[in-house]
């Protein structure tokens, strides 16, 4: 018998069963998707499989690999033989999983040297870490580099090379793409694809995006609450959805909208746009824009980030700005806040020109809601320290507190707990709150749902919209998600190298691309998410 | 009493204190004990009688018996904590104070302020601590506090430094910006936002500092420099007492083994309290 066969009995934690009991198999070279929010138990039930829970968690069942069966509760000194041998496991950030002080070859060679139980000649050793570069498409060089030298594709390439170093009959991808832009997210899992069929290696896909797994991953498990809601072959799941909750998980992803018309979904975006289009009139009649910059230049030593870009924003609009990793969308949006002093170029608010730096800058002019939720807000203030502080900058009374809460949709007493205690999401509403505070005209959201389940990220893109509506507040939205720029922007700014390649309202630059680059990139998110809507006809589904 | 207590292991327990931990604070709390009740319970522990002169250990009347000028050990041991206590603890205040005043300027402002204060750093850690003492006490004529003065001076650079080290990393996180954003002044961010992230730092050092100091002090007071002659002090009872060693060796015994478990002590309970306040990721 061969293949991979679990069959979990559940996951015990400090609070009680957090899994119930699943099951499922996995043939060689085939791949199973596991589908959840955060907090849905799909990590837990990956790690359960190569004996890495968590302190206090425990679980039991066993694991079959080709046979072999080895219990999910044994000792950690018994998992040594199973992870990397038979099991490998593929982590999000390719930054935490590499060793930050040695070289990438080394690590590959680690692998190796314990697969094979013993010290291999250094030759030998080189040439087969050049292989296995090569295998994942890196040049034979990068075996010298240090993490911190590679993009964040190629680190996650080398994670791979290592994971895969050991020759595991089963990989398991906990989010292996969520770091990543989206041209390297198409990639990588092609890549994966391919190694899989080459090797003839199960893999486990762990992802919260059902988008993602699209004619990529044969079968899905849903899961919910630690227990499965749904379960088949991935197209059939993504077509025919049977659980009330898969069906919303489809909804709510806006890559899975992609194709559908621009806010047509959202009554309140439409008339959104419709306010754009009077701001655009307005600004036709002689209105200053609120925000000005022209020709902005930033280099960062040798290296030109921003090279002359020009963006105008009127208020009350949003402006969607898209870029790979690296575009120089998130340090034109810095240098505009004034966390980043530009080196050459003006840039006006409402007209008067701000000198580079903050001090040219007032609180209620502009505030910025960055992409981490965790690190965004003082771990040792409390939310109504933070937004008591931030209250007070903008000269309003503390007792704002609550209002502040319940406009971006929290209980007021989230005021006493600290930003520990609460989601990813509910953080974001938070640090959404603080920036509200001094009531400022314009609000800067640096990829700020990027590290949110789509769920959440559906409901902030929604908040973000209202406060539009109700606040007037004007809004530069940055990220590299096409999909999430669309649901929200009226105007979409194109940025590649530290320029801008292309301009227009939403709706004309993502669905009629006139410059070569905004085709290739509307064409990678297209088939990075959603091939197509019918994957019986996708030529990359694998062949039984 | 016996209930109350038994409440408190029982409390401590659930909190997943380890059995060496308590074993430590039990020392610590006695050693507490004896600084404050010290002075009150053998108010003339230094006063000579050369009549009981060098008695052995478990003679009548004096416990761990006498040392050559016929003072009681056990009460010079219980009154010498004071001396041999409270220097170290002052001086692992008082660097740790300097060290997060100089330490977050530095970490915070970099620039030219951050170049010499860093160089001050490395100007003090290149002198031998000990050395500097003697040298210092030798010129300026010594005495306990110009000792916890110079001490304070020569332990802060570890403390500015690992400050400094705390507050670039809090430095570059977005909850800085976002302090900066709202425009909050430089004091506010040093001291409000990045100041309570790097307490754990702050505070087990200052632990491991106390251990460190509690040995120099002895030293020094063993070398003759810390505390005058005739003083209750654990490190100068081991210098008065060390012609005695054969005669009664419980006068050299009894603070050496204090000194050692004192320090022990401090040292573990500091790792303990890092290792909590790491994994809490505070003090909350």
């Amino acid at each position: 018998m061969t293949g991979i066969d679990v069959a979990l009995d559940g996951i015990e934690g400090p609070a009680g069963r957090m899994v119930e009991p699943l099951s499922f198999e996995i043939a060689p070279a085939a791949s199973l998707a596991l589908i959840g929010e955060s907090g849905s138990g799909k990590t837990l039930t990956a790690k359960s499989l190569v004996g890495l829970l968590p302190p206090g968690f425990r679980a039991a069942g066993t694991l079959r690999v080709d046979g072999r069966e080895h219990r999910l509760d044994q000792a950690d000194a018994s998992w040594r033989a199973v992870r990397g041998r038979e099991v490998s496991l593929l982590l999000q950030d390719p930054f935490t999983s590499l060793s930050p002080v040695h070289r990438c070859g080394p690590q590959i060679a680690w692998t190796l040297e314990a697969k094979a139980g013993r010290r291999l000649p250094a030759r030998e050793l080189d040439t087969e870490v050049a292989r296995r570069l090569d295998e994942v498409n890196l040049p034979a060089r990068v075996a010298r580099a240090h993490p911190h030298e590679l993009s964040g594709g190629m680190r996650q390439r080398v994670a791979i090379a290592a994971a895969l170093a050991s020759d595991p009959r089963l990989l398991i991808a906990d989010e292996p793409t969520t770091a990543l832009d989206a041209s390297n997210q198409a990639e990588l899992l092609d890549l994966l694809r391919e190694l899989q069929h080459e090797r003839g290696m199960a893999m486990l896909l762990i992802s919260h995006d059902l988008g993602l797994v699209r004619g990529r991953t044969d079968e899905v498990l849903v899961m919910r609450h630690g227990e499965v809601v749904e379960r088949g072959a991935t197209a059939r799941v993504l077509s025919a959805p049977e659980h009330q909750y898969t069906k919303a998980l489809i909804a709510a992803d806006p890559a899975l909208a992609l194709d559908a018309p621009v806010h047509a979904e959202a009554s309140v975006l439409a008339e959104a746009a419709g306010r754009a289009e009077a701001s655009g009139l307005a600004e036709a009649a002689g209105a200053a824009p609120l925000v000005r910059a022209t020709g902005v230049v930033k280099r960062f030593g040798e290296r030109t980030v921003l090279g002359g870009v020009d963006l105008e924003i009127a208020a009350g609009e949003i402006v969607g700005i898209v870029g790979e990793s690296g575009s120089g969308k998130s340090t034109l949006a810095r240098c505009i806040a004034g966390l980043e002093r530009e080196d050459g170029g003006t840039i006006a608010f409402d007209g008067a020109v701000l000198t580079p730096g903050r001090r040219s800058r007032t609180p209620g002019q502009m505030q910025i809601v960055f992409q981490d939720p965790y690190s965004s807000l003082n771990p040792m203030m409390t939310i109504g320290q933070i937004l008591r502080e931030a209250l007070a900058v903008g000269g309003r009374a503390p007792s704002e507190v609550a209002e502040l809460l319940q406009t971006v949709g929290l209980p007021a007493d989230a005021a006493g707990k600290r930003p520990a205690q609460l989601s990813g999401g509910q953080r974001q509403r938070v640090a959404i709150a603080r920036a509200l505070a001094p009531r400022p005209r314009l609000l800067i959201c640096d990829e700020s749902v990027s590290a949110l389940d789509v769920q959440v990220q559906a409901q902030i893109l929604d908040l973000l919209g209202r406060l539009r509506e109700e606040l007037g507040v004007a809004i530069l939205f940055i990220s590299h998600d096409l999909a999430v720029v669309r649901r929200i922007a009226d105007t979409v700014t194109v940025v590649w190298q530290g320029r801008v390649v292309e301009r227009g309202p939403c709706a004309r630059v993502l669905d009629a691309p006139v410059e070569e680059y905004t085709k290739l990139l509307v064409a990678a998110a297209h088939r990075d998410r959603t091939l197509s809507h019918d994957p019986s006809t996708d030529g990359r589904t694998i062949p039984a | 009493m016996s209930a109350s207590l038994g409440a408190v292991g029982v409390a401590f327990r659930r909190r997943g204190v380890p059995a060496t931990v308590i074993v430590c604070l039990v020392v610590l709390a006695a050693a507490f004990l004896a600084v404050v009740l010290g002075p009150v319970l053998f108010p003339e522990a230094t006063k000579q009688d050369i009549l009981s002169s060098l008695m052995p250990a478990g003679s009548p009347g004096h416990p761990l018996g006498t040392d050559e000028l016929g003072r009681d050990i056990l009460a010079l041991t219980v009154a010498g904590a004071a001396s041999a206590l409270v220097g170290p603890v002052c001086v692992a205040v008082g660097s740790m104070l300097l060290g997060i005043l100089l330490g977050t300027l530095a970490g915070y402002e970099r620039g030219p302020l951050d170049f010499v204060i860093s160089r001050w750093t490395d100007l003090l850690l290149a002198l031998p601590v000990l050395l500097a003492a003697i040298v210092v006490s030798g010129v300026f004529g010594g005495g306990y506090w110009t000792t916890v003065a110079l001490l304070v001076l020569l332990f802060s650079p570890s403390d500015i430094r690992i400050v400094r080290a705390g507050v670039l990393e809090q430095s570059a996180r977005p909850y800085i910006e976002a302090a900066q954003m709202l425009s909050l002044s430089r004091w506010r961010v040093m001291f409000r936002h990045i100041l309570p992230n790097v307490s754990s730092l702050v505070i087990t050092n200052a632990m491991l500092n106390v251990a460190f100091a509690l040995v120099a002090f002895s030293s020094l007071s063993f070398l003759g420099v810390g505390v005058p002659p005739g003083t209750a002090d654990w490190g100068r009872q081991l210098t008065d007492s060390r012609a005695i060693m054969f005669d009664n060796p419980a006068a050299v015994i009894v603070p050496a083994v204090l000194i050692i478990a004192v320090a022990c002590a401090v040292n573990l309970v500091g790792d303990w309290l890092g290792q909590r306040l790491t994994r809490s990721g505070g003090l909350a």
